[in-house]
């Protein structure tokens, strides 16, 4: 590994997970952590402002060589492969093991909680793992995500078995290559309503087909975004094994994380920062976010680069030391794992912080502590909680316009092609002029924000429009 | 070597039935342009064609793979009959915006297929006749070459847009966006006030009780313009391209001067790269028949190359004469041309007749004329009895109300109008559209990109629900570049001097629709 950077640069730092009781940490392909502690506080309107918090301890193992001792549990699943061919390398790399995390006191939920009404259907992970592509309802389902190797090993598949799509992935391999040696490379193939779009990664191809009307332009950033979890997950050695075995298998290294990346997939059609590469904010009393800011303030001097405290998907409060700054991706990436994995299940509430230096590392559970301290006597988690119960910005609030012309009670949007922005006039329903739903991203700030969907859009397909 | 291999452009006709057997590939090959291109890279291009129609029937079988996008080639899919498939491969240019638009490169697949079938029969059909596919491959070749080397004169009223000239130089070019405001496969009209639509339409009985009682049909053309018509509409574009392409009085004429400014020098180059393409030099050249082209060599077969230029003029009696369909070996007659007509399936004698700026075409069924020639020269005697004195009132009245070149102009606006019920277009001159900026026209050829994908999907949606939208953009020269289509009539326009607001650019769409359009584009 090259010489260590101080600060992330916008989105080369990749990160690997290791779970322990209820803190999850990821530690960085180089010599650099950061931790995770989450804060749990049950959504239950009696105690709504009692939680609980377990400590736990972040175990992180550093290697050198090719001998792990790392601790081991009961239903553990190592990254084996990833072991045996690093230790040739010169860089350290780290042994990882995963554990899973076992709520002694709740059922582990199907469900998450859901933002809207359009969440309570969806359940995480993986499904319809019996289809192949010779089975008809495979062939129909509305949008495909697949990644293979670049020697056409399947390794992700959104629908069906990855084993019983290696035929398939032949024939994207075969397609993809075939137009690489006709020094070309293939970027879209569209049929009827049909679209396949291709991006090459290096060693990784990554192939949707969809059949929704999003433009080439929306499908190749979420291929991009897949990208970028895979790597949240695994770094960009794998980029190096694939340089020495192109055959490959990477499928196993990927093992456990359906969820990740389908509630990934999943927020493509409900969360806006997938197309804007913006994040937003929860609605709160300026006070109450300055309380937040306040002790991530504290904090900084620890060595810690980045505080965010957020709240499902909206960042309550966030600051990043000597004016460094995280790309929305990152932050959406982070979130969806941080939100997809079992033990943040229950939480609506977490805090992340993240370091480049080890020694600020091991300062990292102080932080936490510190700020959970401040957190729980000020209110600010009520507030938390009372935003979440009242959402955000509703069209029917705004104050009707007056009749002179334009309306600018509707904000003006950026020229994206949005396949879920829409201004229709209708009758009755709606706000001033007929305006429905509205967002605003900002430029400078990388944030966006954007009204509830009102009552008459209250279906998921209509929502997902 | 007559053609250089690398051609930005390739154009190639294959059938998925046949070639299917090991080591028999390239009897899948119907027709390739470059012809001289090595037949390892023309089998590339076509397996990879291949494969990608096969790969998309997974998901989509009913609608077939259209285009294919890679970092610098587009491929153009069109399938016109059942497992025979026309790909075109263009190279993009290194400009961000696109400069192809995938409909019009696929029009103008479509218009070869159509005319092809309309002089020659169904490619399908040729194939049966002759399995080898030897006649069907040289009758693609000269057909396609014919049609790529067809060149119209560019007048001053240049408001007739389906003929270009694809040869600049020696180099192949395509619509590009430099066409944006122009729809190949539609006609162009000519508004007539009631008097002459009147006069017209007794001419139009005249002209086809001259057969007797079989019915005919007849298509008459002023200038480049349509004036009326009684075939199909499929039929009417097939015949008013052919028309424009051939047989109107700029058409006849383009061929006797150094026709073209666009490409340089005159009749030498023009003979160079005649010679370059008929003479085979290499193997694959041959493998499509193109050493037949001289007529001497070949002896058991007549290949009819009704697009070959400067093969008709007008003959003392007002019809306009060909040697093009060959000619009776007794009599020396020259034979009368004869199309199939798409609608019926029939196969139709062509007589045109020219008056000045007015030619008439008229179509007889051929079963319906017992002693062929002569009973076409009889047909053609009583069209004159009867006739000839409309004609020329006729023709008067037209040319008296022409409004002249830029008759179609209508200042500050560059537009578009296109009646897809009845396959008629309407644009500003040529000459107008010219003085845009290549960023207005760029961001046209990528709104009428936009608008393409929207119908297609809504003809794929529902087949009866016509889907209205209106688009607009604004360009990076401050242009607006509006379209709005509406129960199957479209309107693109571009509006270079328009105001910062959107709210004056639709005001001044909605003006433009009022007064030229009956309000069809107008918002309620």
């Amino acid at each position: 590994m090259a010489t260590r950077k101080p600060y992330f640069p916008a989105r080369s730092r990749r990160f690997l997970p290791v779970a322990v009781a209820d803190s999850l940490t990821l530690s960085m392909d180089s010599d650099s952590a950061f931790e995770f502690h989450e804060s749990e506080i049950y959504d239950d309107s009696a105690r709504v402002n009692s939680f609980e918090c377990r400590g736990g301890s972040a175990v992180v193992k550093k290697k050198k060589g090719a001998s792990e001792d790392a601790p081991s549990s009961p239903g553990s699943s190592g990254y084996a492969g990833e072991g045996g061919s690093s230790s040739a390398t010169t860089g350290s790399q780290f042994e990882i093991q995963r554990q899973e995390i076992e709520d002694d006191d709740a059922a582990i939920q199907i469900d998450r909680i859901s933002l809207s009404e359009s969440h309570t259907s969806w359940i995480p992970g993986k499904r319809h793992l019996d289809e192949d592509d010779a089975s008809l309802s495979w062939r129909k389902r509305k949008k495909h995500f697949f990644v293979l190797s670049h020697s056409g090993k399947p390794i992700y598949s959104r629908y069906g078995d990855e084993h019983r799509l290696a035929g398939f992935s032949a024939t994207l391999q075969a397609i993809i290559s075939f137009v690489e040696n006709g020094g070309d490379s293939v970027k879209l193939v569209r049929a009827g309503r049909h679209q396949v779009v291709f991006l090459v990664k290096g060693p990784i191809y990554l192939v949707c087909i969809s059949s929704t009307e999003e433009p080439y332009e929306s499908l190749r950033g979420q291929l991009e975004l897949i990208y970028g979890q895979m790597l949240v997950i695994l770094t960009r050695s794998i980029d190096r094994c694939f340089e020495k075995n192109p055959k490959f298998d990477m499928t196993p290294l990927l093992g456990g994380t359906e969820t990740v990346f389908s509630s990934l997939i999943h927020s493509f059609s409900w969360n806006p920062a997938t197309f804007l590469h913006a994040y937003t904010c929860l609605p709160l009393a300026y006070v109450t976010r300055q309380a937040a800011g306040a002790i991530l303030q504290d904090i900084a001097d620890s060595g810690v680069l980045f505080a965010i405290l957020m709240c499902r998907h909206k960042v309550i409060s966030l600051f990043g030391a000597q004016k460094a700054s995280l790309h929305p991706d990152d932050m959406l990436l982070l979130t969806n794992f941080v939100m997809s994995s079992e033990s943040f299940r229950q939480a609506d509430t977490y805090l992340m912080l993240l370091t480049t230096s080890s020694d600020a590392f091991y300062h990292l559970k102080d932080c936490r502590f510190r700020v959970e301290m401040v957190l729980l006597k000020s209110s600010v988690l009520s507030e938390v909680q009372r935003s979440l119960l009242n959402g955000g910005m509703h069209v029917e609030d705004l104050p009707p316009i007056p009749h002179s012309g334009s309306s600018n009670s509707g904000q003006h949007m950026l020229p994206s092609d949005s396949p879920d922005r829409f201004e229709e006039p209708n009758s009755g329903i709606g706000g001033p002029a007929g305006l429905w739903h509205f967002m605003y991203r900002s430029i400078y700030l990388d944030q966006y924000i954007s009204s509830e969907f009102p009552s008459s859009l209250n279906t998921p397909q209509q929502q997902k429009r | 070597m007559g053609v250089s291999s690398n051609e930005s452009i390739e154009l190639c006709i294959f059938d998925l039935r046949r070639g299917q057997h090991e080591g028999q590939e390239l009897d899948k090959i119907l027709f390739f342009f470059p012809a001289g291109l090595p037949f390892s890279k023309q089998l590339s291009v076509i397996g990879l064609s291949e494969g990608l129609i096969t790969f998309t029937r997974i998901f989509s079988p009913e609608a077939a793979c259209e285009v294919i996008e890679a970092e610098r080639h587009s491929h153009v899919f069109h399938e016109p009959e059942p497992d025979i498939w026309m790909v075109m491969v263009v190279e993009k240019s290194n400009d961000s915006e696109p400069i192809w638009r995938d409909d019009a490169l696929r029009k103008v697949l479509k218009e070869i297929h159509s005319l092809f079938v309309m002089f020659h029969g169904s490619i399908r059909a040729m194939l049966e006749k002759e399995p080898g596919g030897e006649l069907t491959r040289r009758h693609l070749y000269s057909f396609i070459m014919d049609y790529l080397r067809a060149c119209k004169k560019p007048s001053p009223w240049d408001n007739c847009c389906c003929c270009y000239d694809f040869f600049v130089g020696k180099k192949l070019t395509l619509p590009s966006f430099r066409d944006c405001l122009k729809e190949r496969g539609t006609v162009q009209m000519l508004t007539i006030g009631r008097e002459a639509a009147i006069e017209v339409q007794s001419l139009v009985r005249v002209l086809e009780s001259s057969a007797g009682n079989t019915p005919c049909y007849s298509l008459i053309l002023f200038q480049d313009l349509l004036v009326s018509t009684t075939l199909s509409p499929d039929d009417t574009i097939n015949l008013f391209a052919y028309a424009v392409l051939r047989l109107t009085p700029h058409a006849l004429s383009s061929g006797a001067s150094s026709w073209s400014y666009l490409r340089k020098g005159s009749t030498a180059s023009n003979v160079a790269a005649e010679s370059n393409i008929t003479h085979p030099s290499s193997m694959s050249e041959g493998f499509y028949g193109s050493s037949d082209i001289s007529s001497g060599e070949d002896n058991h077969y007549h290949v009819v190359r009704p697009l070959q230029s400067d093969k008709w003029s007008k003959g003392k009696d007002g019809y306009l004469v060909t040697d093009l369909w060959g000619a009776e070996v007794a009599t020396w007659v020259f034979a009368t041309p004869t199309v199939w007509l798409q609608q019926t399936g029939e196969k139709m004698y062509l007589c045109v007749f020219q008056h000045r700026s007015l030619t008439l075409m008229l179509l007889i069924p051929v079963s319906s004329i017992p002693n062929g020639e002569q009973g076409v020269v009889a047909v053609k005697q009583q069209v004159l009895e009867n006739a000839s004195h409309k004609i020329l009132k006729v023709e008067e009245k037209l040319s008296k109300g022409w409004g002249g070149e830029n008759a179609y102009h209508v200042s500050g606006y560059r537009y578009l109008l296109i009646d897809g019920d009845r396959n008629v277009s309407r644009a500003s001159p040529a000459t107008k559209v010219t003085t845009l900026t290549k960023e207005s026209l760029l961001a046209m050829n990528k709104l009428r990109q936009e608008v393409e994908l929207e119908k297609s999907r809504a003809k794929l949606e529902s087949l009866n629900c016509e889907k209205d939208l209106e688009m607009c953009i604004r360009a990076k020269n401050n242009a607006w570049v509006i379209s709005r289509v509406t129960r199957g009539n479209e309107l693109y326009m571009v509006l270079e001097k328009a105001n910062e607001t959107l709210l004056y650019a639709s005001d001044a769409v909605e003006k433009f629709s009022d007064r030229y359009c009956d309000g069809t584009f107008s918002v309620d």
